[in-house]
């Protein structure tokens, strides 16, 4: 079989797999709900004669029709191009994506004719979904359809890769971009702030002040999403330190948040202990008690490398969220009901409880904890640690105390955690074993990952888009999480340093790549 | 001179032995208390529970061992846990869930009274295509969980590919949840393997009750068990295996396909954790998104109990951990709403005391 109509074989299975799971998971809908609220109202009372959600499903469709054929139409750098063979792999590759989705089209169609309840099996094939997923026709024309649509779709992909990705399009777009880059880069402007101190300040002042003038204009709302992305951005910060800066994979970094929530609940709320301490007695104590956790857990797992230390620490955040839900410790923490009535901020007298106040009140954390980050990274300790991420044993021999310093950064990275717990606690008025499931241990590790590990415009970077973008496009809320899962794996594979990552980590990663190559097969071997 | 000095390194190891000895002291101590106050001086329970928990532990022991041996053949071979082994035991539940579905809805004529549904009428022909579904889907879901998201990292570091794990964990379970929506399903069994039957013990005047559906999954994964082990020690593959674990460029150069060995090794590993998975909702009933994390994380427990790499590690500390989990609430006089907590703090014990497991190799400080 010729490479083209491999490559057109394979991408059309591997497309029409896709096509089966998000109908599955149901993102055909939410694709094209979101497809008309980016389209507005002009495509609201419908095209040709189609309803206009079901235009908006052709569109999703067809874009991965066209993707289909892009990619079953891409090039061996040994073959020639010809338009006989690009078109070949693209119209192989849609007409494949075809038959699988209109298969599957046949099958849940007649299904539904035949009265079979989906829904119960597969949660999203509502009949309203399948009926949507069959255009209206009947499950024989739906398929057929769908067939012929993206046979057409994956042909136009293939004269879409031929013409725009490979051709002259692609060459004069990149160099394009680059004298705009080099424009931009260059120009007198940004040459004027980089000379002239005071055209620097002027500047940074502007743009602090614009930052400290938005909680006032955007209300309630946006404040409270402000404010937990800004809880989030504290975590990272936190967890930063400890993945990031000294390559420990922690994945139940949300016992110590955990810890600086129960802390401020406890100490505050009338319910279970009646204390009524003031929330900035607590914050030092919630603080101090988490990082004595994190040295507690450290001391005997900071043995480990790698994957146990991921694992152990996966069973220490379960533990205490077992501990956290379960009857043994009611007494003591309110049990299942979590306690309520935390108490907030005041400052002479003035309760500072609206979410405008603690939006500020993050900011003020998260600039306190960038700052000690930053006078961390770069002194000696921030060195010994990095010296730990890239290689233990040469940190070792380099008359470090890997070991101390490994504890060091468990101990800072549970503080900031605590930080951040009390005021999501405080600010929640509420506290329960829900708050803290696992899921904020990966939501925190997926934005470390996700910006870069070990910088900081990366983490926060990372929690704007990673908590603040699905609270943007509401639609996507269901896949949120899914997302994260994919997000990790395809940063893995495509991009480890990160979105954002600092200069010394990409030359790291690069580096170990080479090594790797060189090395071959044998690093895996039983030394 | 240079005894000063080694004296002076060595000083810390030393230490944190003796803290090691004066807590293993304290724990072993507290149980021993704890089993005296149990047995002896406050009988709580009768011999008839307690060998309703024995049974329940190696029913779950069984399981756990299944599994378990899933994460050492990964480990054994790439030194990587695979993070998302639990979830693909959750596919397989779901691959056994939908053929006893399908064959229950199935109904076949019977001249003799009202007809049957397929999964009542042939029994064994229904569990054993449940099994071959749930193992088949499983199998394919590991064989793809290495191509896409472990096999382009080899040679990465270290932390790469097991983020890349935990990324593909967190999507299969999210993708279950969506796709399968979040509510707990029953397991339809064939009424022959209805859950709660099965022969009547009569101990110390009580009865005790020692369900099919247990002795059938002690037997299927024992025989499971057995079979591997043989598979590893004595076929080709297994060989492969082994050289490959042993060291890959070498085991290349003696013609052996690592990738193709690595990808088998999904696949069987895959296998068995759907046929976990089946055995799972067969014997306990439940099948839902998250119903392999929770095992995944203390079989893999079990895989380290036992000594991470070996596979009759992994059966012992499979069935072992079952047992603790199991006896454990009452030894220790704890609500049984804690027994995870249990097998975690084995899991932390373990990797404190004896990284190695009970019957694992002595690993280089590098591996663990």
């Amino acid at each position: 079989m010729s490479h083209y109509l491999r490559n057109g074989l394979n991408a059309g299975i591997v497309f029409g797999i896709v096509t089966i799971f998000l109908v599955l998971i149901g993102f055909t809908v939410t694709a094209s709900d979101l497809i008309g609220t980016f389209l507005g109202n002009a495509s609201a009372s419908g095209v040709l004669g189609l309803p206009a959600v079901t235009f908006h499903l052709l569109i999703f469709l067809f874009l991965l029709g066209v993707w289909s054929g892009a990619s079953g139409a891409r090039k061996s750098p040994t073959e020639a191009d010809s338009w006989r063979r690009v078109l070949s792999g693209a119209g192989l590759a849609g007409l494949i994506l075809g038959i699988l989705a209109g298969g599957l089209a046949m099958l849940i169609g007649s299904l539904l004719l035949a009265g079979v309840r989906m829904s119960t099996y597969f949660a999203q094939l509502l009949p309203d979904a399948v009926r949507l997923y069959l255009l209206g026709l009947s499950p024989a024309s739906a398929a057929i359809f769908y067939v012929i649509f993206f046979f057409i779709s994956g042909l136009l992909g293939g004269v879409f890769a031929y013409r725009v990705l490979r051709g002259s399009w692609r060459k004069k777009f990149s160099i394009w971009i680059n004298t705009k880059t080099q424009w931009i880069l260059n120009g007198s402007g940004i040459q004027l702030f980089k000379r002239t101190k005071s055209i620097r300040l002027i500047v940074y002042a502007l743009a602090i002040g614009i930052v400290l003038l938005i909680p006032l204009v955007i209300g309630d709302y946006w404040n409270y999403t402000l404010g937990t992305v800004g809880i989030y951005v504290l975590l990272g910060l936190g967890l930063n330190i400890v993945v990031g800066l000294a390559g420990l994979l922690d994945l139940g970094y949300v016992a110590f948040f955990a810890i600086g929530g129960y802390t401020v609940a406890l100490l505050t709320a009338p319910a279970p202990h009646h204390l009524l301490w003031s929330f900035w007695i607590a914050i030092p104590i919630g603080i101090i008690l988490a990082a004595v956790a994190g040295v507690l857990l450290g001391v005997p797992v900071l043995r480990l490398r790698g994957d146990y230390l991921a694992i152990v620490t996966l069973g220490f955040g379960q533990i205490i969220a077992i501990m956290l839900r379960s009857d043994a410790l009611i007494a003591f923490t309110g049990g299942p009901k979590g306690v309520s009535a935390v108490g907030g901020p005041t400052f002479f007298g003035r309760s500072l409880g609206t979410p405008e106040d603690f939006v500020y009140l993050i900011l003020l954390a998260v600039v306190l904890v960038i700052f000690v980050t930053i006078r961390l990274r770069s002194s000696r300790v921030g060195r010994a640690w990095e010296a730990i991420r890239e290689d233990e044993t040469v940190a070792r021999a380099m008359g470090i105390n890997t070991w101390s310093h490994k504890l060091l950064a468990f101990a800072i990275g549970a503080a900031f955690a605590g930080l951040g717990g009390v005021i999501f606690a405080s600010r929640n008025q509420f506290t329960g074993p829900e708050d803290y499931n696992l899921m904020v241990s990966f939501n925190v590790l997926a934005s470390v990952i996700v910006g870069g590990m070990g910088s900081i415009p990366g983490v926060v970077g990372g929690a704007f888009t990673l908590k603040g973008l699905p609270e943007v496009l509401r639609e996507l809320e269901n896949y949120r999480i899914l997302a994260f899962g994919a997000l990790l794996v395809v940063m893995m594979l495509v991009r480890p340093e990160g979105l954002l990552p600092t200069s010394r980590r990409k030359m790291e990663i690069k580096e170990l790549h080479e090594d790797a190559n060189e090395a071959g097969e044998t690093s895996g071997g039983k030394t | 001179m240079e005894s000063k000095a080694s004296i002076r390194t060595h000083k810390p190891v030393s230490t944190y032995r003796i803290v090691q000895i004066i807590l293993g002291v304290f724990f072993s101590g507290y149980l021993i208390w704890r089993l005296y106050d149990v047995l002896i001086a406050h009988p709580a329970y009768g011999p008839d529970t307690w060998l309703r928990f024995a049974i329940d532990g190696f029913v779950l022991g069984s399981v756990y061992a299944l599994i378990a041996i899933g994460y050492t053949l990964v480990y054994g071979i790439l030194f990587m846990i695979n993070f998302a082994h639990g979830d693909i035991m959750m596919v397989g539940a779901f691959g056994g869930y939908f053929v006893f579905e399908a064959l229950g809805a199935v109904q076949v004529p019977s001249t003799t009274g009202p007809g049957l549904s397929f999964l009542n009428a042939y029994p064994a022909i229904s569990v054993i295509l449940a099994f071959l579904a749930g193992m088949g889907i499983a199998s394919m879901g590991g064989y793809f969980l290495e191509k896409i998201a472990y096999r382009p990292l080899r040679g990465a570091p270290r932390l790469v590919p097991l983020i890349s794990a935990v990324g593909a964990s967190i999507f299969l379970e999210n993708a279950g949840q969506l796709m399968f929506g979040s509510q707990r399903r029953d397991y339809t069994n064939p009424t022959v393997l209805e859950r709660g039957i099965g022969w009547n013990l009569i101990v110390g005047g009580k009865p005790v009750i020692l369900t099919y559906t247990g002795v059938f999954t002690i037997v299927v994964s024992v025989i499971t068990m057995i079979g591997l082990y043989f598979l590893v020690k004595r076929t080709r593959l297994g060989r492969a295996m082994r050289a490959v674990a042993e060291n890959k460029s070498v085991a290349a150069l003696m013609g052996v396909d690592v990738d193709g060995v690595i990808s088998r090794t999904f696949i069987i590993s895959g296998a068995l954790a759907g046929l976990a998975g089946v055995m799972w909702g067969i014997h306990l009933g439940l099948v839902y998104y998250y119903v392999g994390f929770i095992p995944g994380i203390k079989a893999f427990t079990a895989a380290v109990l036992g000594g991470i790499g070996s596979i009759p590690g992994a059966m012992v500390g499979g069935m072992f951990l079952g047992l603790v989990e199991a006896l454990g609430p009452a030894v220790l006089g704890i609500s049984f709403q804690l027994k995870d907590v249990i097998a975690f703090s084995i899991l932390v014990l373990v990797l404190v005391f004896r990284p190695t497991g009970i019957l694992g190799e002595v690993l280089s400080e590098e591996k663990v």
